[in-house]
């Protein structure tokens, strides 16, 4: 686990000892007269919060990548909220020490101000963590920023949602509901870099972990490469129909500027889904087209082509407590044969059709103090697969334990999980709340 | 029918025979309780002669314990003990709304505790004729999550009650049978029409002939062996209607109990209902989440 270690165990027994021993917060329920101790509802600010240390390794090594490694840090969460007349102000941030990468780091997940504008339109600005759509762990019409890097070393799924500098205006009105999110400066997702996973890169035909690690070029910032993103919403009877609307940038660098540098392509796209009750269990369509404007007709190699995006989901409770969720998912390249006519790589450029099926199961024990779930993303035409096994055990309000991995298998290095089979490990976080 | 005693929570909307046939005997039913309820006025039933049809005192009991006031809302807290002492607790502020009398309702469910689910929201359309939509919103993820139709004997939120204990049970999934009436209390017995479906043999209650408010449990086994028993402690009178505000579940076989707390309870305070919509689940409507001012203390 290399250096990092030492200096890790020492913040793991400070970070987790000190909040042991700091008086805690006001423990209502501490009063066995239940007559008191409700708590003032104007105390004014409340902390919360976590510390967390979390433990991953690579179940096997990975050649370009010297560290075996995969997870090794604590992490300090302080939340709070402040209200001042009618504007809320929440922040939650992280601190802490990173061991992978061998450095402190701070990230402030929200900081934003909360208001209403008038009687239907809600106001937030800020920095915040932003989801819509409907897919379980896919995502079509939601092109708020994503950190996979997160997700695939095993730390908490809310970490799959990186915050993003926006405005967003909630308007509520009986005959549908709008939202408009516009974020000023372009934030793309927590790509693979090659310093904690190699990663496929074309022009070198096989995984690279560059050193520097892969910085793509961000589009400049100027007021008309800003983010805009749209939904129109309504509930009918239960069923939630909604349309989509984004201007932007492909949120992965897939796109080769002209000195092969990876940067981050025109998009536009628009989309609609649905979610609703069928039989027992829930239904969610959702479908997508992503518009490439740099690349209308598919011919430049360089930038990615058009797509459509197809969802279509079911989840429900098949036993008491056993979660099942099925998700059929295609994304659909168009003008494929003016790809791969211009495309230096042929072979390694994706299928036309890339479908990919997955898989969710969950059990909690009675009173849900353990949960076992599997969640698997499974492509028969990548013939490649993804496998989230996880096991979280609540022993209190305070303590809570989780063991999991990210296991990926594939035939071939270019597809999405292929290019990460040696990336997959095994974790343990162990947090204790406050 | 099942006795409802958490009056501040999910109401069952399921009370209401849905097929044709037994839509007109419960109409019948529901007719005489509101004339019965009209002519008599407040009180009615204290200096009467007892009931003696099982389905009538049912029906009062869910009209005392689920319908008090057009609206309501409530502070509530859980302490959750397992058998060695360990405690957990839950603390959540719920609104509730009657879209009809014995009819569909909505509730907004917000916890303030512990910090793992602080601003965690459930939101619950109750329906009479289907199956309940329910939404939960997660804020770390900003996810608001659609959950299906599930199991309605399962813990609600880590605690010894099940969902059906907080949301009601169909009365109609049970045979009741009025099998004892004191001088304080109607005697129930009741049994399900489906026994696959849940985890009791029978059940019997314990209904306030004063009040129509449950005020014991037990629930039986294959075995008949009573397993499970749920306790009204305390019950107050808030703004006209006798209210439990102190309940008790104890799982008799593992020796783990809930109890649960109700304050800073106020019917009819006029809710909207726009505030059980997604926009809740976001920005929580602060206005109707603070506490009155009265403390909500019986009066």
């Amino acid at each position: 686990m290399g250096r990092g270690v030492t200096k890790l165990r020492r913040y793991l027994l400070v970070g987790l000892v000190v909040p042991v021993l700091a008086p805690g917060q006001d423990d209502p329920f501490a009063d066995e007269t239940w007559d008191d101790g409700w708590g003032d509802d104007a105390a004014g600010i409340v902390f919360t919060g976590f510390v967390e240390a979390g433990l991953g390794t690579r179940s096997s090594d990975d050649a370009l990548v010297d560290q075996r490694s995969t997870l090794e840090e604590l992490r300090w969460r302080i939340e709070t909220e402040w209200q001042a007349a009618r504007v809320k102000i929440g922040f939650k941030g992280d601190a802490g020490y990173d061991a992978v990468e061998d450095e402190l780091f701070g990230e402030i997940r929200d900081l934003s101000a909360n208001f209403g504008l008038g009687e239907s339109t809600d106001v937030r600005i800020g920095r915040q963590v932003q989801t819509w759509g409907t897919g379980d762990l896919l995502f079509l019409n939601d092109l708020f920023p994503k950190d996979f890097v997160s997700f695939f070393a095993g730390r908490d799924d809310e970490y799959l949602k990186a915050p993003g500098n926006a405005v967003r205006l909630s308007r509520f009105g009986s005959a549908f509901n709008v939202d408009f999110v516009w974020t000023p400066v372009f934030e793309p997702d927590v790509y693979l870099d090659g310093k904690r996973f190699s990663f496929f890169f074309p022009p070198a035909g096989g995984n690279v972990a560059p050193e520097p690690p892969l910085s793509a070029i961000e589009p400049s910032r100027t007021l008309s490469n800003g983010e805009f993103a749209l939904r129109l919403f309504k509930t009918v009877e239960g069923r939630e129909y909604a349309l989509y609307a984004y201007h932007g940038f492909f949120k992965q660098p897939t796109a080769l500027s002209p000195l092969l540098e990876p940067t981050f392509a025109p998009l536009t796209a628009v989309g609609a889904s649905l979610r609703r009750p069928l039989g027992k269990g829930l239904v969610n369509l959702e479908g997508s087209y992503y518009h490439s404007r740099d690349d209308t007709d598919g011919r430049d190699p360089f930038v990615p082509n058009s797509q459509t995006r197809l969802l279509a989901g079911y989840e429900r409770e098949a036993r008491p407590r056993l979660t099942v969720g099925l998700q059929y998912y295609l994304e659909w390249t168009h003008d494929h044969a003016r790809l791969l006519a211009n495309s230096p790589f042929p072979d390694l450029e994706p299928d036309e059709f890339r479908h990919v099926l997955t898989n969710r199961l969950s059990y909690r024990s009675a009173r849900d103090r353990f949960t076992w779930s599997l969640f698997t993303f499974f492509s028969p035409s990548d013939r490649d697969a993804y496998l989230r096994p996880q096991f979280t055990y609540r022993h209190s309000d305070e303590w809570a334990f989780v063991a999991g991995g990210n296991l990926f298998a594939g035939d071939q290095p270019q597809t999405f999980f292929g290019q990460l089979e040696d990336a997959s490990n095994v974790y343990l976080r162990l947090r204790r709340s406050y | 029918m099942k006795p409802r005693r958490l009056p501040e929570l999910m109401e069952d909307t399921q009370d209401m025979p849905t097929s044709p046939a037994a839509i007109r005997p419960w109409i019948a039913r529901g007719l005489t309780v509101l004339l019965i309820a009209a002519l008599s006025g407040p009180g009615f039933a204290s200096a009467d002669e007892p009931l003696s049809d099982a389905d009538t005192i049912t029906e009062r009991a869910s009209l005392a314990a689920y319908y008090a006031g057009a609206d309501g809302r409530s502070d509530v807290r859980m302490i959750i003990s397992d058998s060695q002492g360990r405690q957990q607790r839950r603390q959540f502020t719920v609104l509730r709304r009657n879209v009809q009398e014995l009819g569909d309702q909505q509730f907004l469910v917000v916890f303030s505790q512990p910090s793992d689910v602080r601003g965690t929201v459930f939101l619950v359309d109750k329906h009479i004729d289907r199956d309940d939509d329910r939404w939960l919103y997660l804020p770390g993820l900003d996810l608001v999550k659609r959950i299906s139709a599930g199991d309605k004997r399962t813990s609600f939120v880590g605690a010894h009650y099940f969902y059906e204990d907080v949301s009601g049970r169909a009365h109609t999934e049970d045979r009741h049978e009025l099998i004892d009436t004191t001088d304080e209390h109607y005697v129930l017995r009741h049994e399900p029409l489906d026994a696959a479906s849940v985890e009791f043999a029978s059940y019997v209650t314990w209904i306030d002939r004063e009040t129509y408010l449950p005020v014991k449990i037990e629930y039986t086994n294959a075995a008949g062996q009573v397993y499970r028993r749920v306790e009204a402690l305390k019950v107050e009178t808030i703004d006209g209607h006798p209210t439990v505000t102190l309940s008790r579940v104890s799982d008799l076989e593992t020796g783990g109990r809930t109890d649960m707390q109700f304050r800073f309870i106020q019917y009819d305070v006029g809710l909207p209902e726009s505030v059980f919509t997604e926009r809740s689940l976001r920005a929580p409507p602060r206005e109707w989440l603070r506490r009155p001012a009265s403390g909500g203390s019986a009066r």
